[in-house]
């Protein structure tokens, strides 16, 4: 497993695409602190009154779809790349067990998303902190140990979202098909299940995956266009469901099909 | 690599590969029909067919890349899953298109090597015998097919295993190329390696393979010498179309 592993750590440092999606992942604590710059210049060109009543959303949790669907595409083509050029039967004839492949990817992309995520969610997080200060009711001098809860669930959902990629796309070999998936589980099935009629909508929503961090830590709010039925261990539930079921089936499959 | 009396007996015995009675049906298509063959260590095999004969199926099943439907395919006596380290036994050139095209020569001979335990120096080795060592830290999608068969065969001897399997690796060669591929597969077999070829150029077969097994349909047609053909037929290419008369088929039409 060793030896796989070291293999297809090579194999994600040697392509530049790498390097491209990482960046762009990262990018979110730039696009953060554009907004958070943007907000406090408003902020601060209106009246006490307007400012008593003004609000600003976690920018932390609105941007981190970026390093979602980026660590996502990640995990999409680690496998698809190797489908679309064949390269996946070489690399299967070196390791004739064939789960180790996929767990070796799984891991490394695991890992790396794991670490962007961070980067995103408390990069974002520190920045926002620092250019709004006091501003917007104090939005961002709640305690940090309270903000911990949301800002370690919303990193976590980044690897959930490479191992979700990595799975669609050893199951479905299309980069294309698997990152209409990704993409539709955060923006497309959403608006859908928005317009089911209740109680139907609700229970959905809940099952969305921007849905879940909150369930998870249980920092509801009433804005929330998903739902909020899942009490907190069902809703880890399902976000471990998400990044580890479309893997696992695609592991055993990867076994049993022709290469 | 010479073998001087005294030495321990070479692993030869054990270099073979095994084909019995293997089949493989995709759907209704048949496209590997109870073919039983050996091929042996020391002269090059000539693997030849019409296209959709079922030459390169053979290749993977031979890798347990695809199941079989029935039968089976050794290699040394075992399956091929059944290998830790497949290849220090087993090397493989099935598709030189195979590799990523962002990647460079020696990332990705070393990407291959890793999984296995070979590391730099092998790695180095190769690219120097194939001669793509000035190439090597660039990107495979700007090689030739040319180039990236040499790419193919550096990785099929990583391991430096005992049987090898190439398939059409004369394509897209120069001439140079052509005679280094025939001068590099003569050698291997000399070194008391196993090797299969598969190609099209029936010329160059003659020149480079001394046994030849030819199927069409998936079903063994032919198992014999170069010689023994050459003797009944004007010529290697004669023998072969006499022999594949009828097998000719595209897809799977039956």
């Amino acid at each position: 497993m060793r030896a796989v592993l070291s293999s297809e750590w090579l194999k994600i440092r040697s392509v530049r695409s790498t390097y491209l999606i990482l960046c762009l992942g990262l990018s979110t604590v730039l696009i953060g602190l554009t907004i958070a710059l943007a907000a406090a210049g408003t902020y601060d060109a209106v009246s006490p009154e307007q400012q008593a009543g003004a609000r600003i959303a976690d920018l932390e949790e609105v941007l981190i779809v970026v390093p979602q669907l980026c660590m996502g595409i990640l995990g999409i083509l680690v496998i698809t790349s190797e489908y679309a050029t064949g390269l996946i039967r070489t690399s299967l004839a070196l390791v004739p067990r064939r789960w180790p492949v996929l767990m070796a990817k799984a891991t490394v992309v695991g890992a790396l998303s794991l670490l962007v995520g961070a980067l995103a969610v408390f990069g974002t997080y520190l920045v926002a902190g620092s250019v709004l200060g006091e501003r917007f009711s104090g939005a961002y001098t709640a305690a940090f140990e309270d903000r911990l809860p949301l800002l370690i669930t919303l990193t976590l959902t980044v690897p959930t979202f490479a191992l979700l990629g990595l799975g669609l796309g050893a199951l479905l070999r299309s980069a294309a098909a698997a990152t209409a998936i990704v993409v539709g589980l955060v923006y497309v099935i959403p608006i859908i299940i928005n317009n089911v009629p209740e109680p139907w909508s609700e229970r959905l929503g809940s099952l969305m995956i921007s849905a879940l961090p909150r369930q998870i830590t249980g920092d509801l709010i009433t804005t929330s266009v998903y739902g909020s039925l899942l009490p907190p261990p069902v809703a880890a539930a399902v976000m471990v469901g998400y990044a580890f079921i479309p893997l696992v089936i695609a592991t055993w499959l990867i076994r049993q099909k022709d290469a | 690599m010479v073998r001087r009396a005294g030495d321990p007996p070479p692993r030869i015995l054990y270099h073979v590969i095994e084909l019995h009675h293997l089949t493989k049906r995709y759907g209704s298509t048949v496209a590997v029909d109870d073919l039983s063959f050996r091929v042996e260590p020391g002269h090059v095999t000539g693997f030849l067919g019409p296209n959709g004969a079922g030459k390169s199926t053979t290749m993977r099943l031979t890798l347990d890349l695809d199941a079989p439907t029935s039968g089976q395919a050794l290699v040394n006596g075992r399956r091929y899953s059944a290998l830790r380290q497949p290849m220090r036994e087993v090397g493989a050139l099935l598709d030189a298109d195979a590799v990523h095209s962002g990647r460079n020569a020696y990332d990705h001979l070393l990407c291959l090597g890793r999984t296995n335990g070979i590391g730099v120096r092998r790695v180095t080795e190769l690219l120097e015998q194939v001669g793509l060592a000035g190439v090597a830290r660039k990107r495979v999608g700007g090689f030739s097919l040319g180039m990236k068969q040499r790419l193919g065969i550096a990785a099929a001897l990583l391991g430096d295993p005992g049987v090898l399997m190439f398939d059409e690796p004369v394509n897209g060669l120069d001439p140079d190329g052509v005679r280094w591929i025939r001068d590099l597969m003569r050698s291997l077999a000399a070194e008391g390696r196993t090797v299969l070829l598969s190609s099209h150029l029936m010329s160059e077969m003659a020149l480079t393979a001394e046994r030849i097994v030819i199927v069409g349909r998936g079903k063994l047609i032919a198992e014999a010498t170069v010689s023994e053909l050459t003797t009944h037929y004007p010529s290697l290419e004669d023998a072969y179309m006499a022999l594949t008369t009828g097998s000719v088929q595209y897809g799977a039409a039956r």
